[in-house]
């Protein structure tokens, strides 16, 4: 088991990379609070080291969209919270709200090679890593989301 | 777009709220995490005192007495392991002979043999001396096996008596400053001789004690004589049960 000063600075490292991923698969801002709990406890527990730095990021990146994953799949989930706590996640800012929209009525799969590609930064062979996925079906989902995104968005490919 | 992208998901932030609840939720996982590791430890810590304080405490426990006089009067206090826990000297030879033979923690068959067997013991047994070994303890049972065991150990000597008793008046021998053997034989001799105190037959070796009695019963009424022993010796004493003048010297074993 890790130690909690370790914790501790991963929390303040890796924060709005999960915030981040809960935003663009969650709308609940009490099952983002359940995610950062998960994917830290987690953290906590996970006692395999680190190669690197970056391999540290994707592992965060991993199970945080898999956690996501769980907690969307889980149709038995009868969650009842309390009205006051039954707010939707914070509004982005104004000029933002468009793209992150977009970007969150991509269908599910879509929605985090976008995010992987265009904010993080990997390759397709890299997201297909992380998300044990084939290279050619990243690809094609790239294609497909790069796509949707123009007709969101206005018609400007980057990619 | 990439940059439109890049810019929109820069401009989203973690709530301090989310990561307090996060570390929040972390140092309970933690605190559970070591609880029962911790409740575990103290637990056997506890479980593993109790048994030594159990134990320890069955070990050092004597439960029956064996009572060994000659002239040298050592009483051992036996555990309920037939272990030897203690070694009490009675008189100044008992005392001198108990710090010269190591026979704590031994068997008591093994203690009552080295006893036996110490130079003292061994050469007041070629001179003809009588010994007596009382096995003293209220699990009648298990003092008749002992009983038997420590007759075993006795075969070899011509003049060893060995008997069973009760520990009704084991409190009454120490009061008077002897062994339960000597206080036993003390009273056979008061019996027949009211002058006699304890004192005196302190340092008396069981021969003379035993050849005091035997004269005076043959002086007075022998089946008188007979009758006092048997009332001063405790019911379930089986050693005794047959002495006679001349007895001691007679080469009798101790398991008449």
């Amino acid at each position: 088991m890790r130690s909690e000063q370790e914790v501790n600075r991963a929390v303040e490292q890796y924060a709005d990379t999960v915030r981040r991923i809960c935003l663009v698969h969650l709308k609940n801002h009490a099952d983002t609070e359940d995610i950062f709990q998960t994917v830290f406890v987690k953290y906590l527990l996970h006692n395999a080291p680190f190669a690197s730095p970056e391999h540290e990021r994707a592992w965060i990146i991993r199970v945080t969209i898999n956690a996501c994953r769980d907690l969307l799949r889980n149709v038995f989930r009868r969650r009842t919270v309390p009205l006051t706590e039954a707010v939707e996640q914070p509004a982005p800012p104004e000029k933002y709200r468009a793209v992150l929209q977009a970007v969150q009525e991509l269908p599910g799969a879509y929605r985090d090679v976008v995010y992987l590609h265009y904010y993080e930064g990997y390759s397709a062979p890299e997201i297909a890593g992380i998300l044990g996925k084939n290279v050619n079906t990243v690809y094609t989902q790239l294609t497909r989301a790069r796509g949707l995104l123009r007709q969101a968005l206005g018609g400007e490919d980057d990619a | 777009m990439r940059e439109k992208i890049r810019e929109a998901f820069d401009s989203v932030h973690a709530e301090p709220e989310l990561k307090a609840a996060a570390r929040q939720a972390v140092a309970r996982r933690a605190a559970r995490r070591h609880r029962p590791i911790r409740r575990l430890g103290i637990a056997l810590a506890a479980a593993a005192c109790a048994v030594v304080l159990a134990g320890g405490w069955l070990y050092a426990t004597p439960t029956v007495q064996i009572s060994i006089d000659i002239n040298p009067s050592l009483e051992l206090g036996i555990n309920r392991f037939d272990r030897v826990i203690s070694v009490e000297g009675w008189n100044d030879d008992g005392t001198a002979l108990a710090q010269t033979v190591d026979v704590t923690h031994l068997s008591y068959t093994d203690a009552v043999e080295t006893i036996l067997a110490s130079e003292p013991v061994e050469t007041l047994l070629a001179e003809n001396g009588v010994v007596e070994i009382g096995v003293i303890g209220t699990d009648t049972d298990r003092c008749a096996r002992m009983l038997e065991n420590v007759r075993a150990c006795t075969r070899e000597q011509q003049n060893a008596h060995c008997y069973q008793a009760d520990p009704d008046q084991l409190a009454q021998a120490h009061e008077c400053g002897l062994s339960y053997g000597k206080y036993r034989a003390y009273l056979e001799l008061a019996a027949l001789d009211p002058a006699i105190t304890p004192e005196a037959v302190q340092d008396m070796t069981m021969r003379e004690i035993r050849e005091r009695i035997a004269a005076l019963s043959e002086r007075t009424l022998p089946e008188a004589a007979d009758d006092s022993a048997a009332a001063a010796a405790e019911p379930t004493e089986s050693g005794l049960q047959q002495k006679t003048p001349g007895h001691h010297g007679a080469g009798h074993h101790g398991d008449d």
